[in-house]
């Protein structure tokens, strides 16, 4: 009884500060309908910041409360909503998904940056009054720390309440999510007041993440308290992001849950802290599975800024062409690190193709790709392999039996997901993701799984060997690179043939609109369950290849956070194009490395500078979540610019051989070892990325001079008179070339004889 | 026609119309909607906005509450120029817009509705008594969310936040839309009674014949441009014209 008492006082606590942090996602999703993915990382900031004032400087609790949840925290939350979150009005909820994510992994970047994790001293993060003040009711000690969390969660609980019912800024908080534009035309100030909800939100977020700390009894982790937000994700699914009472049921309800299964499992349940670590994601899930069915929608035709075109299968068979060449002329001139990095980075856009399909063609959203790649490489190292020691090769059999798995797993998750769109659909993956990081990839110990003797994880790291194809053998760094590249050539071909047949435009259809597919007809669940199967199979093939490329994998490989990184810089590549997909890998991979490894190389040869060249070192590791977080204004993509450039260099042939002449040059002199590999990139990037714009520009100025204005011939007829030319193009266009229109006066007379 | 043509004398506030456009020119994004419009609402006047769908109506009402900047050309309250002001100050001043498709919250309820009209600067116990009065139905329905009431009922709602704020100028765009004819009838009698209060109001209409009983004037609207200004009377043989689109 008294252990009882014990864990359910700590059970209170920790789910009253659950309920704190969820009660500020509720807020800042009602008034500014944005889900806060950093709503943890904002929390874990605000430990770390507390942590630097009290212990790290000695200042007195109170000012350094009143600093962190005062000062810093609401400010935060504020200038992230005008500076981030405002421009993601009228963007598709992907944008709206991706740039939160893009913030949450800056932070934690940047907490990494400031407060070195592999710091000597521990940091050490207490109680309030200390680690032993303590209140005894009878035989039971609780100490006042926990008290404080449960009656400070009350108050908010009531506080929030009160605001929303009976004052008029919280009304018209909850107006703003209705329409913001009438709430204007009431007299009200809808910036503001997302502004303020921002501010809130991030206050209590701080105030979470303080509390909760020093109950968790872990050392201070970044990832660690990022990821808490997971915990309170769930507990606001619980209320539907909307009512506050379900929220503190959910979030108490996760709260002691997690504390009795501490307390009351058998110590020889190996998997019990795992189990309990995956308990808010395994609730996460059944809320989303109970949650009703979202209503079909296709009834507003929403005007996005996100446009894609999808290339001619011809463009396809090119562009797959120039890579494979590009790929070789690559492999001649660099050297063996680089090599294997240029195979890693095309393992990982396969990896990306899948979102690319899932995302980019049927509007589905998957934030846990490398989860599925994880389960692959498990299904291939229990029994994809043949041989041993150095002879040891992946078989095709294994491959397909991945894929196959992956994509029945795949299944598995979508369909509870199925009747779900956007934002459930992505908690749904990321819930599993973090399922799959906690539950399955910690599984270390010998178990009795259906009569059969099996380690999932062996010993923490998986061994996949290089793969062997029928007679030909993939196992030297060459052909393996060749293997990769031809891989991602194939599936993004049959991409694009897949779009462009019947199948693909009932995607793209789904994705529009699903209530007008449904009644045109089409099974909205199969396609997606199919969709959804696709993408994993090909998450799951790209995962296999990079634990090949990389030998033996951990399960740090597939953590959630590089699943999102991924996810992020391809919306950023440009979700809608199979190129996107290999701007991710190469951008996530190769192009951070490099520019780690040049800044690294300075920092050597430059001495002096060391300290700057380090600060950039440390600065790169930011630079991913700094340039997701842009896409709120441009959401179209990085790609989708290039290809424009590109479209105006194709328009001038002088241009164009300028390019592909330069090109060549510098690879000639690389590959002559004139000029080092360092200026071969360096050039290469000049080359590819400014001369297509600056030349674009110039191309279209050429173009411009002397041509007047186009008038938009809604227009013609007002600003200037109809010519004979204006109209014939319109007839052309309306397709009456021929067709006698009779003259108003014989309309008029034919509406006033049918009146008669 | 000359009484509501604009006028000359830029500084005169006193005896100025209460909704004066010159010359102004409007567009969504590259695209201009809106070809120099010359409009003026004197005090105490309906003027009704008539045209076919697309001809630029609730772009010009869009323009007199704030929501969309002109391009450029002048916009004047009461003789002062307010170009560049935002809709929720020019709500504060006594500018009330009901905008096209019911102008509510349906996520809230009928009282915080009312209460969120309030911002204009009228106390909520005044709202009510107003809104209640005039609409007992709201009375019964104050604690039931406002989306899900019926089509009338919600026009109702706007309506009744436009009679209690008491405002110097009425934007209504597209009252009748979606409406039986009889709660059209019902909306636009109070209306009218409205602007025997004194108040200035714009009203843009699809269907003419529903509002030209109570305007004074009207104004043509055809593709971004006001074609014609007159009384009722005197547009009655143009409206056919205008709307078959000769």
């Amino acid at each position: 009884m008294q252990t009882f008492l014990q864990y359910t006082i700590l059970g209170l606590a920790i789910g009253g500060s659950y309920f704190i942090a969820a009660s500020g996602l509720v807020v800042t999703y009602t008034t500014s309908g944005i889900f806060n993915f950093a709503q943890g990382a904002i929390a874990m900031l605000a430990v770390f910041t507390y942590w630097q004032f009290r212990w790290g400087w000695n200042w007195p609790a109170p000012l350094a409360l009143l600093m962190v949840l005062g000062v810093l925290a609401p400010l935060l939350g504020a200038l992230l909503y005008q500076i981030v979150m405002k421009n993601l009005r009228g963007t598709s909820e992907v944008t709206k998904i991706i740039v939160p994510i893009g913030v949450m992994l800056g932070f934690q970047a940047l907490a990494t940056w400031i407060w070195n994790p592999t710091s000597s001293t521990p940091r050490q993060f207490q109680k309030f009054f200390g680690a032993n003040a303590f209140v005894h009711f009878g035989d039971i000690k609780v100490s006042w720390h926990e008290i404080i969390a449960f009656v400070i969660a009350i108050v908010i609980a009531a506080g929030i309440r009160l605001l929303f019912v009976r004052t008029r800024s919280g009304v018209a908080m909850r107006a703003v999510v209705d329409d913001p534009e009438l709430l204007q035309l009431n007299g009200g100030r809808p910036e503001r007041l997302a502004m303020i909800s921002w501010a809130g939100g991030s206050f209590l977020a701080a105030l979470a993440g303080i509390l909760i700390q020093p109950m968790i009894g872990s050392a201070m982790s970044a990832g660690q308290l990022t990821l808490l937000v997971i915990d309170a994700f769930a507990a606001a699914m619980f209320g539907r992001l909307r009512s506050l009472p379900r929220t503190f049921a959910g979030a108490l309800v996760i709260g002691l849950t997690t504390t009795y299964v501490i307390a009351y499992f058998p110590s020889k349940w190996t998997w019990a802290s795992s189990f309990r670590n995956s308990l808010p994601m395994i609730f996460l899930f059944i809320v989303l599975i109970v949650l009703p069915q979202d209503r079909l929608r296709g009834a507003t035709v929403l005007r996005l800024r996100e446009r894609f075109r999808m290339p001619s299968i011809r463009t396809a068979w090119i562009a797959g062409l120039v890579l494979m060449i590009v790929v070789f002329c690559l492999k001649v001139i660099m050297e063996r690190t680089a090599v294997n990095t240029l195979t890693l980075a095309l393992t990982f856009a396969i990896i990306a193709l899948s979102l690319v399909l899932l995302t980019g063609f049927a509007g589905e959203i998957n934030l846990a790709a490398l989860s599925f790649g994880a389960i692959a490489v498990i299904v291939v190292y229990h029994f994809g392999t043949s041989g041993s020691g150095a002879e040891a090769r992946t078989t095709l059999w294994g491959i397909l039996l991945a894929a196959v798995v992956t994509a029945l797993v795949g299944a598995v998750i979508a369909l509870p997901a199925l009747r779900l769109r956007g934002l459930y659909l992505a908690l749904a993956t990321m819930a599993f993701g973090v399922f799959v990081s906690r539950m399955v990839l910690t599984e270390r110990n010998e178990r009795d799984i259906f009569g059969l003797k099996f380690t999932i994880f062996t010993a923490g790291q998986l061994t996949i060997p290089k793969p062997k194809i029928g007679p030909f053998d993939f196992n030297s760094p060459d052909a393996f690179l060749f293997l990769c590249a031809g891989l991602f050539v194939v599936i993004g071909i049959g991409m694009v043939y897949l779009r462009h047949s019947g199948y693909g435009r009932r995607l793209a259809a789904m994705k529009d609109s699903p209530a007008a597919s449904a009644t045109l007809g089409m099974s909205v669940i199969r396609l997606k369950l199919s969709i959804f199967m696709m993408s994993a199979a090909i998450a799951g093939i790209g995962g296999v290849m990079m634990a090949a490329q990389i030998g033996t994998v951990n399960s740090d490989r597939f953590d959630i956070l590089l699943s999102l990184s991924l996810m992020m810089i391809t919306v950023v590549g440009g979700i809608g194009y199979i190129s996107g997909a290999l701007f991710a890998g190469i951008f996530l991979i190769a192009f951070v490395q490099m520019l780690d490894l040049t800044l690294k190389k300075f920092a050597v040869d430059y001495s002096s500078l060391e300290a700057i060249f380090m600060f950039f070192v440390s600065a790169v590791t930011v630079l991913p979540a700094t340039i997701g977080i842009t896409m709120g204004k441009n959401p179209s993509g990085a790609v989708s610019d290039i290809v424009e450039g590109l479209d105006q260099i194709k328009q001038s042939k002088p241009l164009m051989f300028t390019l592909i002449g330069l090109e060549a040059a510098i690879w000639a002199l690389t590959a002559t070892e004139v000029i080092t590999n360092w200026h071969f990139v360096i050039l290469t990037l000049i080359n590819l990325l400014i001369v297509p714009v600056v030349g674009g520009k110039i191309v279209i100025a050429r173009m411009m001079r002397g041509v007047p204005k186009p008038i938009p011939p809604e227009l013609i007829g007002i600003d200037r008179p109809f010519t004979a030319e204006d109209l014939a193009e319109m007839d052309h266009a309306l397709n009456l070339e021929g067709v006698v229109i009779p003259s108003a006066g014989t309309v008029r007379e034919e509406a006033s004889g049918v009146s008669a | 026609m000359s009484e509501i043509n604009y006028h000359e004398d830029h500084g005169a506030v006193e005896g100025a119309p209460l909704v004066e456009l010159v010359d102004v020119r409007a567009a969504y994004g590259t695209i201009e909607v809106l070809h120099g419009i010359n409009l003026s609402v004197p005090q105490g006047a309906v003027v009704a906005l008539l045209g076919p769908n697309g001809a630029g109506k609730s772009t010009i009402l869009k323009v007199v509450s704030g929501l969309l900047q002109p391009t450029s050309g002048e916009v004047r309250l009461a003789g002062r120029v307010v170009n560049g002001v935002s809709a929720d100050e020019l709500a504060r001043i006594g500018l009330c817009t009901i905008p096209e498709g019911r102008g509510i919250f349906p996520n809230l309820t009928v009282r915080e509705n009312l209460w969120m009209a309030t911002m204009a600067g009228v106390s909520l116990a005044e709202v009510e008594e107003i809104a209640y009065e005039r609409f007992p139905r709201l009375g019964e329905r104050r604690k039931q969310l406002a989306g899900t009431m019926s089509g009338g009922e919600q026009q109702m709602l706007s309506m009744a936040r436009a009679l209690s704020v008491n405002p110097s100028v009425l934007l209504l765009d597209e009252l009748s839309m979606g409406l039986a004819p009889l709660v059209v009838a019902n909306l636009y009698e109070i209306v009218a009674q409205v602007s025997q209060e004194g108040v200035s109001i714009l009203v843009s209409e699809q269907f003419a014949r529903t509002v030209l009983g109570i305007a004074q004037y009207a104004a043509i609207v055809l593709h971004g441009t006001i074609t014609r200004v007159g009384t009722p009377a005197e547009l009655e043989d143009e409206l056919s014209a205008a709307y078959l689109g000769s």
